[in-house]
């Protein structure tokens, strides 16, 4: 909660959006717009220039991914709007081409109820990081063979955890190990992946994409 | 020829038998009769001329009756030339008095010549009649000034006359050969009807033949020569013309064919009876000698025995021989009902075969659905026939057939074929009700599979959309009232909202049960979390075919999920293999395991309906302690 961030909600259920402008109140960002349908999102972002949108993935008027959809047209009208969707469950569908990129995050509703987590959640999105689900990462990568790209396993968790967006203090108590050692899992995975280390936030989210992208795609 | 032309004709013959009563019983009693029974066949001639006007068979028909007046009108002109009062033109008419004979035929061969549709075109035929001409010519020139009062030929002939008969008599046989030859010919190349009409023509003249052999018969039994002949002449003069009137203005009056070959198989079995009688009479009385009575019962008795099986020898025989079509038909019917029965051809051929036999492309059969329509054979529904020849069986109407060409021969030969082709034909109405039943079953049972698939759909949503949205919602507001409480009340908020958070995670474990979402990505998507949740390994290779519809995929997705979750139960089972291809369109699904085996062939049922639900194929092989392998072609 380093600062007030200024988000447009859009979200069809009444009783979710209004809970979540006043959860995001209580965490001291600024609603600037709160709309129930796609097409009124779009326009709302533009007028706004807010720091970050939250987009419930299902919503009119097609009721079907109509949010992911409208998520990918915002990442290309106005790239430095961060953009978080929200969903009852995993579909992936319409927005793989987004995972991974910078100011893009996929997480479960529920994930809402623990609210420091998905501050920093918001944080990170509308900052240009990212922010998935331990579930969208899971279906990402479930398919994927555990010798691929000469990782370790231990080196696998902490790709994943970084894929979630965490940093790597969150990460070494998450696994339980000291941040030195994460710090060197780190230096381990990049030549691996084939990326130079250039000390920036942007390696971390390149190391993720590469990640991501290098599993056998799902079915589209 | 023209109307006018063929009317002078008429007129000309109708005169003839006129003049000829008008000189009254001179030339004997049996003249008058004659010129009568002429006028009769004028009668016929002019109905046919009245039909069909253009016809030269209408005048042929005239003279060939006239004919025989011309001759007999001659004659008795001939013989008042030799009394005190001679009578107009006799002094012309004694010299044809002997040479003019052949005129009796010239009627007839004009007839057979012209019927059923006119003259033939060529030169040999359009010389014929001149051939005939000249034949009479130098018959009368042979018979010239010879006498024959009551028949008996008086006078000189010389010798060149003698020669000149000679030479007629071979142009007249080969003039009426050449005739006979003609209508064979025509009969043979000839098309259903002509060849109708000449059966008709067949019918006069083997009944002519039958009462010249019975004229025969009755003059070795000493009838008297008037008594014995008269039928045969009176059927020369009237049948032959009454049927070439039938054939030529209502050829379809009725199955002359069926009346002919009937006729003939009766007159058969009498006959060769009779003979069996007779020999055995004979041969009785013969060896035993005059014992009272022995021979005639026993003949009769014998001839009891043979009676049946020679008549339907003799049907046969005859329908072979005077109706070879529908003898040939009934045949093709009756080989196509045995190929049936042997597994060679498909009953619903029957429309197909019935056309064929009958010789109607537009015959129809229509058959008595048993919940009141009436069907083709394709199944579709059509109006009920109003006429058309019935198909009963037990006093039911199973089938009605609708005949493209009407006619009494027609409704004759298809009732024969019903008759062969009965249980051909309820064979393939039971089998065109069953499919249609079946049909409307899988139709049915389709639709059900898509309401459930999309009931299952609508229950995912209202799970995550309704219940699981307002338990997050809730749990937001209890997590803001938890900031601003602290203390104790907060500890037990925070213990609320996991518990919230568990009911979320238990109603999302459901909603994928019911439907999982992944399925939405994909049916590779989908069945990565089916291979998450195995204990066991399980090697996935998913193709999913384009443009899968909802059912199919859900189907699909159930389906593996249950092998999965079977071989995991039952077969004990240390690896799975799930592959899922596209074959043509369709999903073809293949679960392998290395467990016990040992699964009945038709699978559980649970994946057997499953499967059927959406009009696959399920198979199962199952070889003890090799394993098991399910495959369902959706």
């Amino acid at each position: 909660m380093s600062r007030g961030l200024r988000i447009v909600i859009a979200e069809d259920s009444l009783l979710f959006r209004e809970g979540l402008v006043r959860l995001l109140s209580e965490l001291g960002h600024e609603t600037v717009a709160a709309v129930g349908d796609a097409l009124t999102l779009r326009v709302a972002v533009g007028d706004n220039q807010p720091d970050l949108a939250i987009v419930d993935i299902r919503m009119p008027p097609d009721q079907d991914t109509d949010g992911a959809r409208a998520a990918a047209a915002i990442k290309a009208d106005h790239p430095a709007v961060g953009v978080l969707l929200l969903s009852q469950h995993i579909e992936l569908r319409h927005c793989l081409a987004l995972i991974g990129r910078p100011g893009f995050g996929y997480l479960l509703k529920d994930r809402v109820l623990h609210l420091a987590d998905f501050d920093d959640a918001l944080c990170r999105v509308a900052g240009g990081g990212v922010a998935l689900d331990p579930e969208v990462v899971q279906a990402l990568t479930r398919s994927r063979p555990a010798h691929d790209l000469a990782l370790t396993p231990r080196e696998r968790e902490v790709l994943a955890l970084v894929a979630e967006g965490q940093s790597n203090t969150a990460i070494s108590s998450v696994l339980n190990l000291s941040e030195r050692t994460v710090e060197a899992h780190m230096r381990s995975i990049f030549p691996k992946l084939g990326l130079v280390d250039d000390g920036t936030t942007h390696r971390r989210v390149s190391a993720v994409i590469t990640y991501l992208e290098s599993r056998p795609g799902p079915a589209r | 020829m023209a109307p006018t032309a063929t009317r002078a004709l008429i007129a000309v013959a109708t005169v003839v038998p006129l003049i000829g009563l008008s000189l009254g019983p001179a030339g004997g009693i049996a003249n008058p009769a004659g010129h009568s029974a002429t006028l009769v066949a004028m009668a016929i001639a002019w109905l046919v001329h009245r039909r069909l006007p253009e016809s030269p068979v209408a005048p042929a028909l005239a003279w060939s009756s006239s004919a025989v007046s011309v001759s007999l009108v001659n004659d008795v002109l001939a013989a008042s030339w030799y009394t005190d009062d001679p009578l107009p033109l006799a002094g012309v008419s004694r010299h044809l008095w002997v040479g003019l004979w052949p005129i009796n035929l010239a009627g007839v061969f004009a007839l057979l010549l012209v019927f059923p549709d006119g003259g033939r075109r060529g030169r040999y035929w359009s010389a014929l009649p001149v051939m005939y001409a000249l034949a009479l010519a130098v018959m009368v020139f042979s018979g010239w000034d010879q006498r024959q009062p009551g028949g008996q030929v008086v006078g000189d002939q010389s010798s060149l006359q003698s020669m000149a008969g000679l030479v007629a008599v071979v142009l007249l046989a080969a003039c009426l050969i050449s005739a006979v030859a003609s209508v064979l010919q025509r009969y043979r190349s000839g098309d259903e009807r002509r060849a109708l009409q000449f059966r008709w023509l067949v019918l006069a003249g083997a009944t002519a033949v039958v009462l010249l052999m019975g004229g025969w018969l009755a003059e070795a039994f000493g009838a008297s020569l008037d008594a014995a002949y008269t039928p045969f002449l009176l059927a020369i003069v009237l049948l032959v013309p009454a049927s070439v009137g039938v054939a030529m203005v209502r050829h379809d009056l009725f199955d002359v064919d069926k009346f002919l070959s009937s006729g003939g198989s009766w007159l058969l079995t009498l006959v060769v009876s009779a003979v069996v009688f007779g020999v055995v009479v004979t041969t009785i009385s013969r060896s035993l000698g005059e014992s009272a009575g022995l021979g005639p019962a026993a003949a009769a008795f014998v001839t009891a025995l043979v009676l049946l099986p020679l008549h339907r020898f003799s049907v046969v025989l005859v329908g072979r021989i005077v109706d070879r079509d529908r003898h040939v038909a009934v045949a093709q019917v009756e080989q196509f009902a045995t190929d049936v029965r042997s597994g060679l051809q498909q009953p619903e051929s029957i429309e197909r075969v019935l056309r064929q036999a009958q010789g109607d492309p537009d015959l129809e059969l229509v058959l008595w659905h048993p919940d009141g329509r009436w069907v083709r054979l394709s199944g579709e529904t059509v109006d009920a026939p109003d006429d058309g020849i019935r198909v009963e069986v037990g006093g039911d109407t199973i089938a009605v057939v609708n005949l493209g060409w009407q006619s009494a021969r027609a409704r004759g030969r298809i009732a024969d074929l019903t008759r062969a082709a009965w249980v051909t034909i309820e064979v393939s109405r039971l089998r065109t009700v069953l499919r249609e039943a079946l049909d409307e079953v899988g139709e049915s049972r389709s639709r059900l599979a898509d309401a459930a698939a999309g009931e299952r759909r609508r229950l995912e949503r209202d799970l995550h959309d309704g219940a699981q949205q307002r338990i997050v919602a809730t749990g937001m507001r209890l997590r803001i009232l938890q900031r601003h409480l602290g203390g104790t009340a907060e500890a037990e908020l925070e213990t609320a909202v996991a518990e919230l958070e568990q009911t979320v995670r238990e109603l999302r474990e459901i909603a994928h049960g019911v439907r999982p979402v992944r399925l939405s990505d994909g049916l590779s998507a989908a069945l990565e979390t089916v291979r998450d949740a195995s204990p066991v390994p399980v090697t996935l290779s998913v193709s999913e075919p384009m443009g899968l519809d909802e059912t199919r995929r859900l189907t699909a997705y159930l389906v593996v999920s249950e092998a999965v979750t079977n071989a995991l139960k039952h077969a004990t089972a240390t690896t799975i293999e799930v592959t899922v291809a596209d074959q043509d369109g369709r999903v073809a699904i293949a679960v392998r395991d290395n467990g016990i085996g040992g699964v009945p062939e038709l699978g559980p049922t649970a994946l057997r309906d499953r499967v059927l639900s959406v009009g696959g194929q399920l198979t199962v092989h199952s070889p003890l302690h090799v394993g098991t392998t399910v495959r369902a072609l959706l």
